[in-house]
């Protein structure tokens, strides 16, 4: 129920820059994930909002006022931890309670409020639990409830649900978004899992060393992401070497063939760039004849099937370049095409095939930046992940 | 009858491919050896328990006879001495004195230790056991040098002397109530719930009064039965600075009234014991005081 600006936000641990120069607007009721691999900054970001760090440099504003120098006490933002942090002393209802008796609120209010949580989360049959009495997934909706009893104008989520296992993370998931839409509360969400922010999110803060990658909706930098690192962190990534015959019009090369590309307006002729592509967009043709209307085709041998569940992912080598196909270019890495596990007989480990790249749902960016943020990213194509529940 | 043999040495073989599966059977069958209490045990046992309850036993005889017959007339004796009462009195008080004070500066020194001065932990840990290193006896000398009669600053002849009994006391308690608070802090993650009660609106001294002791409740009753258990019993500071607390009135009316103060010896240990098993049995029935933090951290 709050607008949160981080404004400039740097802090440093020794010679090591945790976050530089942060700056982001989240709007009142938005519920905006910060994604990274660890060391990213993230955790550190979201300290600094919580007022548990101080930044060395830039402010923390929330609905206009400043509350940089302002102690965590006072600043009326609810936390879960990752390792949910409830008192061990205080049974739920006390530990949701907590918050309501710092700020003396009546008796009977507290008392009645708490009821209502309790009810809220499907907590009622454990309210005179301690915490050791309860499961992980009734400890973490504990914690939801305790931080949002104190009706906070910002709620700050640090990987709440890393802990728990995968079932009840799912089920958490849905009941976050749901508790943050219905109450209305401002809301940052710290995680590493990817699916988890592209999910549940309003938007999503791609973070890498320090700095933000990019901003945007899910669908955004899902589909469309603006860097190497972004695209290689979020789902799996195709990256295809092409060299830039027109950066003017916007004209890319491989192996002799040439198609106009997004994203390729503007680079220099001659560069060597990437060509992002998702597993899922690439299309087999159901026979090796190579070129077909001027797309891009790769052709290669399947070396892995990886079933999972309503895809397969196939992984193929492709073919070396012929003779006559252009200026050499970097080695492709294995790709990944994804199809309908029911037509995956069609492509045993061992056989060939040719994937269309249909260029419209492909996205070109800068090659040497790209290779060096794909040393960092943990997520590649050479690796495959499930793709992100969207 | 070859059949047997086969089977054995095709398990044999399957032993020797899975690894560890030798150590793994080997630490079974010492387990196994382990379960029978041997011979020797026992005898140990034996022996411990002669060193330990026969001078018991022998106080408890002589404290409770005439020479020829049982009798408590000794007991009533001492229990009607006046210097039973003023004696037992001020250790007590010095004992509950120096118990809160010790509790009352280590705790959030502990806390504020791990939670903001993780550097000067290893300064902190090394003052505690000075104790250890310099014997009571040349803090007894230290003391009497510095705050005695021949000394400027004299406090044992002033209204001060039982601060300066209190505060002997407190530096021999030091590293048993460190040990068992600082302990207690570190099966908790007080970092997080200290956290945690901030974002909640608590203040420092809130979150330590009602979040962080009770957690630590544990740690506390036995650094608390510790250092009054030190205190109750210690001898040396009080003798030689000249407080005449029980343990020095013990020692005195042993040299008069030997049957009195073995009557009185074996009523100290009772009450000792008693005090203890009911710490320790209020202490588990705390609530909270099974610790088990949300996941992995």
């Amino acid at each position: 129920m709050s607008r949160l600006e981080l404004v400039n936000v740097t802090k440093r641990f020794g010679d090591q820059v945790a976050v530089s120069d942060f700056n982001l607007t989240v709007d009142d009721g938005e519920l905006v994930s910060f994604l990274g691999p660890s060391g990213c900054g993230k955790t550190t970001t979201l300290r600094m909002t919580a007022g548990f760090e101080a930044p060395d440099s830039g402010s923390v504003v929330v609905d206009g006022v400043d509350m940089t120098e302002i102690p965590t006490n006072k600043r009326g933002m609810g936390m879960v931890f990752q390792g949910y942090a409830l008192f061990p002393n205080m049974t739920a209802t006390e530990n949701v309670e907590f918050g309501l008796a710092v700020r003396k609120r009546p008796l009977a209010d507290r008392r009645a409020r708490v009821a209502e949580l309790l009810e809220l989360f499907g907590l009622a049959h454990v309210a005179g639990s301690y915490p050791h009495q309860m499961s992980g997934g009734q400890q973490q909706r504990v914690a939801l409830a305790r931080a949002v009893a104190i009706q906070p104008g910002v709620l700050l989520l640090d990987e709440p649900l890393s802990a728990v296992d995968a079932k009840v993370r799912e089920e958490l998931r849905t009941e976050i978004r749901r508790m943050v839409t219905q109450l209305g509360i401002t809301t940052i969400l710290v995680t590493h899992d990817q699916s988890e922010a592209l999910s549940i999110s309003d938007r999503v803060v791609v973070m890498n060393r320090g700095a933000i990658e990019e901003v945007g909706t899910p669908a955004q930098v899902y589909a469309e992401p603006r860097s190497a690192f972004t695209a290689g962190f979020i789902g799996a990534m195709n990256e295809i070497p092409v060299r830039i015959v027109s950066g003017a019009q916007g004209l890319v090369e491989r192996r002799g063939h040439r198609v106009t590309a997004p994203g390729a307006a503007g680079l220099a002729d001659g560069e060597l760039a990437l060509l992002l592509v998702r597993p899922e967009s690439l299309e087999p043709l159901s026979a090796t004849n190579g070129s077909l209307n001027g797309d891009l085709t790769l052709t290669g041998q399947v070396e892995v099937q990886t079933f999972l569940g309503a895809t397969t992912r196939l992984l193929i080598r492709e073919f070396p370049a012929g003779a006559g196909e252009g200026p050499a270019l970097p080695p492709t890495r294995r790709i990944a095409v994804d199809v309908p596990s029911a037509s995956a007989g069609r492509w045993p480990a061992g056989s060939e095939l040719a994937v269309r790249v249909p260029v419209e749902a492909s996205r070109v960016i800068a090659g040497r930046s790209a290779a060096e943020a794909a040393r960092q990213t943990p997520t590649t194509p050479a690796t495959p992940t499930t793709p992100p529940g969207v | 009858m070859s059949n047997p043999s086969i089977t054995g040495e095709a398990t044999e073989e399957a032993i020797a491919i899975l690894p560890g599966a030798r150590a793994r059977e080997r630490a079974s069958r010492r387990t196994g050896r382990a379960r029978r209490t041997p011979a020797w045990a026992a005898v140990v046992l034996m022996v411990a328990v002669v060193y330990f309850l026969l001078p018991l036993y022998a106080t408890a005889v002589f404290g409770f006879s005439t020479g020829k017959h049982f009798t408590l007339q000794p007991l009533w004796d001492g229990l009607a001495d006046d210097g039973f009462q003023t004696s037992l009195q001020l250790s007590l008080m010095y004992s509950i004195a120096t118990t809160l004070l010790a509790l009352i500066v280590v705790a959030p020194t502990a806390y504020l230790v791990e939670l903001r001065f993780q550097r000067l932990r290893s300064t902190i840990e090394f003052l505690t056991i000075l104790p250890f290193v310099i014997p009571p006896i040349i803090l007894a000398v230290g003391l009497e040098s510095t705050y005695g009669i021949n000394s400027p600053v004299n406090l044992i002849a002033s209204s001060w002397a039982p601060v300066l009994l209190m505060g002997g006391y407190f530096v021999l308690t030091l590293p048993f109530v460190f040990r068992a608070v600082d302990n207690a802090l570190r099966a908790v993650d007080v970092r997080t719930l200290t956290e945690a009660s901030a974002s909640l609106g608590a203040g420092q001294m809130r979150t330590f009064l009602r979040v962080i002791v009770p957690s630590i409740s544990l740690g506390l009753v036995s650094g608390a039965l510790l250092a009054f258990t030190t205190a109750m019993g210690e001898f040396t500071l009080a003798a030689l600075l000249g407080y005449p607390t029980f343990p020095v009135y013990l020692l005195n009316i042993n040299g008069y009234q030997p049957r009195e103060g073995e009557a009185l010896v074996i009523v100290s240990f009772v009450i000792t014991w008693a005090g203890v098993i009911a710490l320790a049995v209020v202490a588990r029935r705390a609530p909270g005081t099974q610790i088990v933090r949300g996941g992995p951290m």
